[in-house]
């Protein structure tokens, strides 16, 4: 983790100066680390995750979210953002919902934390109850042992440890990957990696009491940092139908130069600065301690959903079929897109939460 | 309210704002507003009194520098003080265009004479003007202008046809864009004019707009203009109409984002009271899941605000930032118009005139958001200027 050094940073946290060199280290160790070139066929190789989860943990990365000194949301969000970026799957969504969760928990949750910092262990995370999709499934937690079927978890490859939120006692259960009992099930689809199905069958959990408003605020942080990561994955989209648009000819002419191309980039990029700049309000509101936080989520979160989901494809449409061969880049942007911003509950969720910021909640 | 949450502003800002607003309750009272509303729609907003009055008080000009008799005001606190008027509906349209586009060139290209005549006159709220750029065959290829000025001793001699003149039947003087050299290039051949618009040879034909008020089509039949009201030098007019333009592209993003937050605080309002076939419209999921798609999208359009006043504070010229801005802006008044169709059902045809509209602005919003899309350089124009200037696209 890059440590505050500016005084401009104080209570705040890092400086803009301090997150610009978190971005630049972070994009340049995932370039290094995670090249475009190879990002294709290691997403689903397990060993190749594992260690470079173990390297983002030198760089300390992997303790995003458990002190808000050492990095906020500002600092998650723009992490994510680079992954998203870079097509990593890096397990952080995991991490991140752990540091916070476990932030404080005491005894019980000190072995999981250390190994977390050290990049010893990758957890895959599941908001249950929490989740937003009605699909997403739950589980019940009594006497130590859970029970249950979660859905649309991401992370499992490669995952030593399942954390799940409970709702009665509110708070998160702790499910060691290698446990009797636990059954994982890939559930291939447009996301890449795929997302799994979860079953747990009276496996043995170690129980954390969290409140169960903290959970609640730490299942948007959680989208916010999605949608943080599709971001990147549009923007970076985007740069390559930008440059493709300047190099092409058709008719003898550079395809940019035609308004149905120039209009359409214009259009993505109206979008993504928009995206850009109403989730960094979050950050920066959630950060400076305002309550209001989390309507400024819900607003980007609403906003980003159709945004980005028509900026990437409208960038395929400026790279024509060139970027249609799942080997191009493009495709994985793509996926990670759509899946980002259709978990959770999606834009329709964020709306009506706008609804009943606006007009009160129904009955 | 029923509006997203303010934005964390400086005590400064706030401050000027109870400012204002005191001002405002003192000079637009509510009799004075009941007057006001009594007018028919097309002579709204337009008041010289009123524009006098703000005059008199120091609150015309409050962005210019000192010198010139301003307050030095940032763009935030012009903003501020925007939203403030539109809110409280006061009628600034007689003094809009000197204060923000005539006044902008005058400091940037006038001469000390006319800095102290046209300058002192507009921020007193005694000289009101419209805007003559647009041709029948010059729109958005401004640059093209045919209208004719020749010079002829110490006077300009102006024959040609201007159109979509906002304001050209009530206001006193024209900002004319004129051709002073028909040889060079297109955008080298251009001067700026102030002529009083009552000067013998001009014929001024108003027409209805459809948003509901004027734009006029004003012809000129040798035109005689004194050559001391030339701004800037002869035929170095576009540099004139141009450097006045990001400032005040961000002022009107600023008065069209203070009516659309108004409007919307209107439509959430009405939905949070009214029924609809006897049942709560509050309560219907379709209707609230517009009314949030557009809070996000309001609250995408103030961030874009800000980061052009932000700029402009900082001394940056926001080029293609308020291309995107304006776009956006003008479309989502267009979109919260049709959606307040949509949730009022036909009664969202109605206008204020009709005595059971439920909300009669809305219609109104919706015809208005046409020309928020066209004026001022169409949108279509505005993303050619996003891919070239943002995006390097190739010409």
């Amino acid at each position: 983790m890059v440590h505050s050094h500016s005084s401009q940073a104080g209570a705040d946290g890092l400086s803009d100066a301090d997150r610009q060199l978190l971005r630049d280290s972070t994009r340049d160790f995932l370039a290094s680390r995670w090249p475009s070139a190879s990002a294709m066929e290691r997403v689903g190789d397990a060993a190749a995750v594992t260690a470079l989860w173990r390297d983002m943990a030198a760089q300390g990365l992997s303790a995003l979210g458990a002190d808000p000194a050492e990095g906020g949301l500002r600092e998650i969000m723009l992490v994510f953002e680079e992954l998203g970026r870079a097509a990593c799957p890096a397990p952080l969504l995991g991490a991140v919902i752990a540091n916070m969760a476990l932030a404080g928990a005491g005894k019980a949750a000190e072995p999981l934390q250390q190994d977390l910092r050290m990049g010893k262990a990758i957890v895959a995370a599941s908001l249950g109850a929490f989740d937003g999709d009605a699909g997403a499934g739950k589980v019940a937690c009594r006497d130590g042992k859970i029970d249950g079927m979660v859905a649309f978890v991401e992370g499992s490859l490669g995952a030593t440890q399942h954390l799940v939120f409970t709702e009665s006692p509110a708070g998160v259960a702790l499910v060691d990957a290698g446990a009797a009992a636990v059954s994982i099930r890939e559930t291939p689809g447009l996301a890449v990696p795929s997302l799994a199905e979860i079953t747990f069958a009276q496996a043995t959990a170690v129980s954390i009491p969290v409140a169960a408003g903290r959970l609640r605020d730490i299942a948007l942080m959680a989208r916010v940092a999605c949608a943080a990561r599709a971001l990147g994955a549009a923007q970076r989209a985007f740069e390559l139908a930008v440059e493709h648009a300047k190099v092409r000819k058709q008719f003898g002419e550079f395809i940019g130069s035609f308004q149905a191309v120039q209009h359409k980039l214009a259009n993505c990029l109206i979008s993504l600065e928009g995206t850009q700049l109403v989730l960094r309000n979050v950050g920066e509101s959630h950060d400076k301690g305002s309550e209001d936080w989390r309507v400024f989520a819900a607003a980007a979160l609403a906003f980003a959903g159709p945004a980005l989901r028509e900026v990437s494809v409208q960038t395929h449409r400026a790279l024509g079929a060139i970027g249609y061969a799942e080997e191009h880049e493009a495709p994985r942007h793509f996926r990670r897109v759509h899946a980002d911003l259709a978990r959770f509950g999606g834009a329709p969720r964020s709306r009506a939460e706008l609804a009943d910021y606006l007009l009160g909640p129904l009955a | 309210m029923a509006l997203l949450p303010a934005l964390d502003t400086d005590p400064k800002i706030n401050a000027f704002r109870a400012e204002v607003r005191a001002w405002i309750a003192k000079h637009w009272t509510p009799e004075r507003r009941a007057e006001h509303r009594k007018l028919p729609f097309k002579l709204r907003g337009w008041d010289p009194q009123f524009s006098r009055e703000m005059g008199k008080d120091g609150w015309i000009g409050i962005g210019w520098p000192r010198e010139y008799g301003g307050q030095a005001r940032s763009p935030s606190e012009q903003i501020a003080f925007v939203e403030e008027m539109a809110n409280a509906g006061c009628p600034v349209q007689a003094h809009n265009t000197g204060e923000s586009i005539v006044a902008q060139a005058l400091i940037g290209h006038g001469s000390p004479e006319q800095q102290a005549e046209w300058l002192t006159a507009i921020r007193g709220g005694e000289r009101s003007f419209a805007l003559g750029y647009s041709e029948p065959d010059a729109g958005s290829d401004l640059a093209g202008l045919r209208t004719k000025a020749v010079q002829d001793g110490d006077h300009w001699v102006v024959n040609g046809q201007k159109l979509w003149s906002t304001g050209g039947d009530k206001s006193e003087y024209v900002w004319l864009a004129v051709r002073t050299d028909g040889e060079v290039k297109k955008h080298a051949g251009i001067s700026v004019l102030m002529v009083n618009l009552r000067s013998p040879g001009i014929t001024i034909r108003p027409s209805m707009a459809m948003y509901g008020r004027t734009f006029s089509a004003v012809f000129y039949d040798n035109v005689r203009v004194p050559a001391c009201n030339m701004v800037g030098k002869v035929n170095g007019g576009w540099k004139v109409i141009t450097d006045a333009l990001a400032a005040e592209r961000v002022m009107i993003g600023g008065s069209r984002m203070a009516g659309l937050q108004r409007a919307f605080d209107h439509l959430t309002e009405h939905v949070k009271t009214a029924t609809a076939g006897g049942k709560a419209l509050r309560s219907d999921p379709l209707v609230r899941d517009r009314i949030g798609a557009l809070a996000a999208d309001l609250e995408v359009a103030r961030q874009l605000l800000i980061r052009n006043t932000t700029m402009v504070e900082q001394g940056r010229v926001p080029l293609y930032e308020a291309a995107v801005s304006k776009v956006f802006t003008s479309e989502l008044q267009e979109r919260m118009g049709q959606a307040s169709l949509d949730i009022l059902g036909t009664g969202g045809l109605l206008s204020e005139d009709a005595a059971s509209a439920p909300l009669g602005e809305m219609e109104q919003l919706l015809r208005h958001s046409i020309m928020g899309m066209i004026g001022g350089g169409t949108n279509e124009i505005q993303r050619n200027v996003i891919a070239l200037r943002s995006l390097g696209m190739p010409r």
